[in-house]
């Protein structure tokens, strides 16, 4: 089963994402925080990560940016519900940037292109 | 007693506050380290960029290797699309059309830690050969009209990433303050039949005042009426109005000035956070007798608050007299 680490600070994207990533049959562990998501990252070696921008303290692009330095080959889709931090080019760094949407089909599709080409 | 100064292309009026004048010293910088971890623009991660439309290779490489001293990619995440029709249309009174342009990024440089300021000038002619060799490819894209060339250093001025890069934006319409400056110089050309810039050139050497170096081809001054501390622009002395037909041995003396002016401007504020900008003529205009290109560079020090926005008007505590004085000197101390 492959596995997926949330890092977001949102709870109710924690519980709407977990259903659903559950139920198209990924393992599904999450953190709260930039600085845990980055020892889930560590710990747990996930699949692939979703990754907010906006959190308190450590932000998206700094957690990317050291999440790449551990190891590059592990897809990291960030998630946002601003499009204006893409003009961030540490966001590069990233496999692919998805506008958050009450709507999951594009996220869902991009995780299964990006677990696919794993 | 302030002094009101007007931009005598633009028209804009600036206001000299030298009741607040201040010394290099009083400027504060804040000086914000990178954020440090895996950079997408080093050598060997060519994989998180789109494809290289533009490269400067010692030795022939392969395309999007990692061997480049100069690299130029489009944005991975851009705000314009470079694919699709412009599909203008009106809507009542307002216009619109697609989000048609070109937006990409130039990296200066193979090593993340090298500061734009301290190129030598050889290094930095790559650069500046680089944006001539995109605006001749752009365009020749109908579509667009216009290439915008700007690099943000520093976060305070924008910058999101600490590699050396500068950007490129080619858009399908010319952006208001081009027109402006077009305009502005037509205005004087129709009633004087001679270049505005190439005037203000031949003032500024003969009053001597607001000159911060020269060669033989290029001068740097601080302009009379600045919008802030320290803004200084560069101008080729002989008369041009496009940038994409400097030669090899302008682009070389550009680079030696540009190097120079940043080194000034370094000595004087460290790390200093600026904005550059080119001005150039409009894409296949075919060289205009009334307008010049040059770069005006604009160090951020102040900031624009709820005055500078409802009034148009900026206030700058620092004479350009002074600043090209504090310049001058600091290759001196």
């Amino acid at each position: 089963m492959k596995k997926i680490l949330l890092v977001d600070d949102e709870e109710s994207i924690q519980i709407v994402y977990r259903e659903e990533f559950e139920d198209e049959g990924y393992q599904v562990i999450s953190a709260l925080d930039g600085q845990t998501g980055l020892a889930k990252f560590k710990e747990d070696e996930p699949d692939l990560v979703i990754l907010d921008i906006q959190m308190p303290g450590m932000n998206g692009v700094e957690v990317l940016r050291q999440m790449k330095m551990i190891k590059a080959s592990v897809p990291v889709i960030l998630s946002s519900a601003y499009q204006e931090f893409k003009q961030d080019l540490g966001t590069w760094a990233s496999d692919e940037y998805v506008v958050k949407s009450g709507n999951l089909d594009e996220l869902k599709n991009t995780v299964r292109i990006l677990l696919g080409k794993k | 007693m302030p002094e009101l100064r007007k931009d005598p292309v633009l028209g804009r009026w600036i206001i000299i506050s030298k009741e607040r004048r201040k010394r290099p010293t009083d400027f504060l910088v804040e000086h914000i380290e990178g954020s440090g971890g895996f950079c997408p623009l080093c050598p060997g991660n060519e994989s998180s960029t789109p494809p290289e439309v533009y490269a400067f290779r010692y030795k022939e490489g392969v395309s999007d290797g990692p061997d480049w001293q100069v690299r130029v990619v489009p944005n991975k995440y851009p705000a314009l699309v470079i694919e699709g029709d412009l599909a203008k249309e009106g809507v009542g009174l307002y216009d619109q059309m697609n989000g048609i342009g070109a937006h990409e990024v130039i990296i200066e440089s193979p090593n993340h830690e090298e500061n734009f300021a301290d190129f030598a000038p050889d290094k930095m002619a790559l650069v500046f050969k680089a944006y001539q060799e995109r605006i001749i490819d752009l365009s020749k894209d109908p579509r667009f009209k216009y290439v915008m060339i700007f690099k943000n250093h520093g976060r305070a001025a924008g910058a999101s990433l600490e590699h050396s890069h500068s950007q490129l934006i080619a858009l399908p319409i010319l952006p208001r303050m081009i027109v402006s400056e077009l305009a502005g110089a037509q205005s004087h050309y129709t009633y004087k039949e001679r270049c505005i810039f190439c005037d203000i050139i031949r003032q500024e050497i003969q009053q001597d005042e607001r000159i911060v170096c020269q060669n033989d081809r290029f001068i740097t001054i601080t302009p009379f009426a600045p919008r802030t501390p320290f803004e200084m622009w560069i101008l080729p002395k002989r008369h041009s109005s496009a940038y994409f037909s400097q030669s090899e041995a302008d682009i070389l003396a550009l680079a030696e000035i540009f190097s120079e002016t940043l080194q000034r401007l370094s000595r004087c504020i460290a790390n200093v956070p600026y904005n550059f900008v080119l001005h150039t003529e409009p894409l296949r205009s075919g060289g205009l007798k009334h307008y010049h290109w040059h770069f005006e560079i604009v160090p951020k020090l102040t900031s624009i608050a709820g005055f500078e926005w409802g009034s148009g008007f900026y206030i700058n505590p620092m004479p350009p007299e002074e600043a090209a004085g504090y310049l001058r000197e600091s290759y001196k101390n």
